[in-house]
């Protein structure tokens, strides 16, 4: 696959799948987020489009498939692609797409059980994978898991870490996590397989709030060192 | 307003979910079996997607403190007025009085379908979270407390309309989904194209099933070799293959993403089908094409507006003796 080519395909009888890649690519990143915004805005007049999903290269558009035949589909998002990949960088919602978020972390101890596993497994000292985590900015890829739980990236190769072989039954919110080059908050209470380092007291979900997710796709991230 | 003496397995508060929130990873959840919670709306003069009590396998107890016409409608979960015997059968409304304890000890029946839906005037009254009434089990908001139901808990109707004599039945319909049971589960392709070997073996439901997905027993289904997908927006129906070769089928409460490789998915129609079946029952999947998938979801659809139709002139018996005759 090109970079600029993207394949279409059925996700059953009521969405299409929209797949710019298969890696983890700010780039590729950047196309799925401008589909879903052009989604999003003909959605405004086309009551029939659903919610589009992005991720890492990707994009579901869900449709109801009475008024839409699968033809007719492909051709509103053929439209899309060529519509959105004319545009100048694609945003998720412009006011504060790219926005920079500060996420205080205490690292280590209690609230970050594996961090000596992962210094271990790295050949690292725990102070340098601290300071690696918490040197690189990360972009929000997208959404997914649980509500509000962002798929961030990409991390360090020197600290990328594979899952615990068994997911714990529940990690606390707020713990910060590693799994491959991926990096993400919990966001609740919830079972996991991420190897924790440390923990947020940031609420990353929070019904108070006009937009209830902390991160947004695209957002850019990073983590401070809390002593 | 009632309260909720015994809960039940798992009795939640559904609406038609929440569809709009996928993008922040918010799962659409919602009744599991979108047809039943319609159809015991619509019995209480309601919108189809009110928020109703969605109740599994054996259902809660629940004392009625004032005279209330509730609309019963998916499996027949066994429903009982405690003090007088007398059934509840789903697919009717049903009048209780005040004072009056209503059970729904499940039925071991392996023809019955998992799960009921009981619906009050103008739907239960919950604040909406998101939009919708649905309860966010994982992230727990929405529903009651983001929670399943306890004992002690009151609910309270929406509306306070007091119609005794108003007798809905839901008529007996072609293209009811929940009269094709146990007929095969229709599937499209997937992605990860292992249709036919879903559609060759005969499965049985798994005992680790819940709202998020029905674990499929039967032979172990190998992921294409592929390697691992990048995790992507998924749908309900999707058939997910995971590396146990246990394959998952997706329903309400499922993750907005995944990244196991998708055999097939079942087509919209049978979605409420899939929403009644129940642990240790067998399944069997059958190919179909986009088409016939389409057909059968405007079909079902129309069935619906006709049923509506039937229980608000209070034809549904004229339609009854005419299905039976045609």
């Amino acid at each position: 696959m090109t970079a600029k080519t993207a394949s279409i395909a059925p996700l059953g009888d009521g969405a299409l799948l929209v797949t710019f890649g298969d890696r983890i690519d700010p780039g590729l990143n950047e196309r799925a987020h401008g589909l879903a915004a052009a989604v999003e805005r003909l959605r405004t007049t086309d009551p029939r489009l659903g919610r589009a999903v992005p991720a890492y290269a990707s994009v579901l558009i869900p449709f109801d498939p009475v008024a839409v035949d699968p033809d007719e589909a492909r051709r509103l998002v053929a439209a899309l692609l060529s519509e959105s990949s004319g545009q100048p960088p694609p945003t998720v919602e412009a006011e504060r797409a790219g926005a920079l978020v500060e996420i205080p972390v205490r690292y280590g101890g209690d609230d970050g059980p594996d961090l000596a596993d992962v210094a271990a497994l790295n050949g690292l000292r725990q102070s340098d994978v601290v300071e690696l985590h918490a040197g690189t900015e990360y972009r929000a890829f997208f959404l997914g898991f649980a509500p509000g739980f962002a798929y961030l990236g990409p991390v360090s190769t020197q600290i990328a870490t594979p899952r615990l072989a068994a997911p714990r039954e529940r990690i606390p919110a707020g713990s910060v996590g590693i799994a491959g080059q991926g990096t993400a908050v919990y966001p609740f209470d919830l079972p996991g397989g991420w190897r924790i380092i440390g923990r947020t007291d940031v609420a990353m979900w929070d019904l108070r709030r006009d937009s209830p997710a902390l991160l947004r796709p695209g957002d850019r991230v990073r983590f401070v060192p809390q002593s | 307003m009632l309260e909720v003496l015994e809960a039940g397995v798992l009795t939640s508060i559904e609406d038609a979910g929440r569809p709009v929130w996928t993008h922040l990873g918010v799962p659409v959840g919602g009744a599991c079996d979108p047809w039943s919670l319609a159809v015991a709306n619509l019995l209480v003069g309601n919108d189809p997607g009110a928020a109703a009590i969605e109740m599994t396998l054996v259902g809660p107890t629940l004392a009625f403190r004032e005279p209330m016409t509730v609309g019963l409608a998916g499996a027949d979960l066994g429903g009982i007025v405690r003090e007088s015997g007398r059934r509840l059968v789903p697919g009717r409304s049903h009048r209780l009085e005040a004072g009056t304890t209503i059970a729904f000890p499940g039925d071991a029946g392996a023809r019955s379908g998992a799960r009921a839906y009981l619906a009050v005037p103008g739907g239960i009254d919950v604040p909406l979270v998101l939009g919708s009434a649905s309860t966010a089990l994982g992230a727990g908001f929405g529903g009651l407390d983001g929670r399943l139901l306890r004992p002690g808990d009151v609910l309270r109707a929406a509306e306070e309309r007091d119609e005794p004599g108003a007798d809905a039945v839901w008529p007996a319909l072609a293209d009811d989904p929940l009269a094709a049971a146990g007929s095969a589960i229709r599937l499209l392709a997937g992605p990860a194209d292992r249709l036919e070997a879903l559609v060759a073996a005969e499965w049985k439901v798994g005992s680790g099933s819940d709202r998020v997905g029905l674990r499929l027993e039967g032979p172990a289904l190998e992921a294409p070799a592929s390697g691992e997908l990048l995790s992507h927006g998924v749908v309900t129906g999707a058939v997910q293959l995971p590396p146990d070769g246990t394959p998952i089928v997706l329903l309400a409460d499922h993750q907005t993403t995944g990244g196991y490789p998708i055999a097939a998915v079942v087509i919209t129609a049978d979605h409420p089908r899939l929403g009644q079946l129940r642990p240790g029952a067998s399944v069997r999947f059958v190919a179909t094409t986009i088409d016939e998938a389409r057909l059968a979801l405007s079909r079902q659809r129309e069935a619906l507006a006709r049923g509506a139709a039937a229980v608000r002139t209070g034809s549904a018996w004229d339609e009854l003796w005419q299905s039976a005759g045609g």
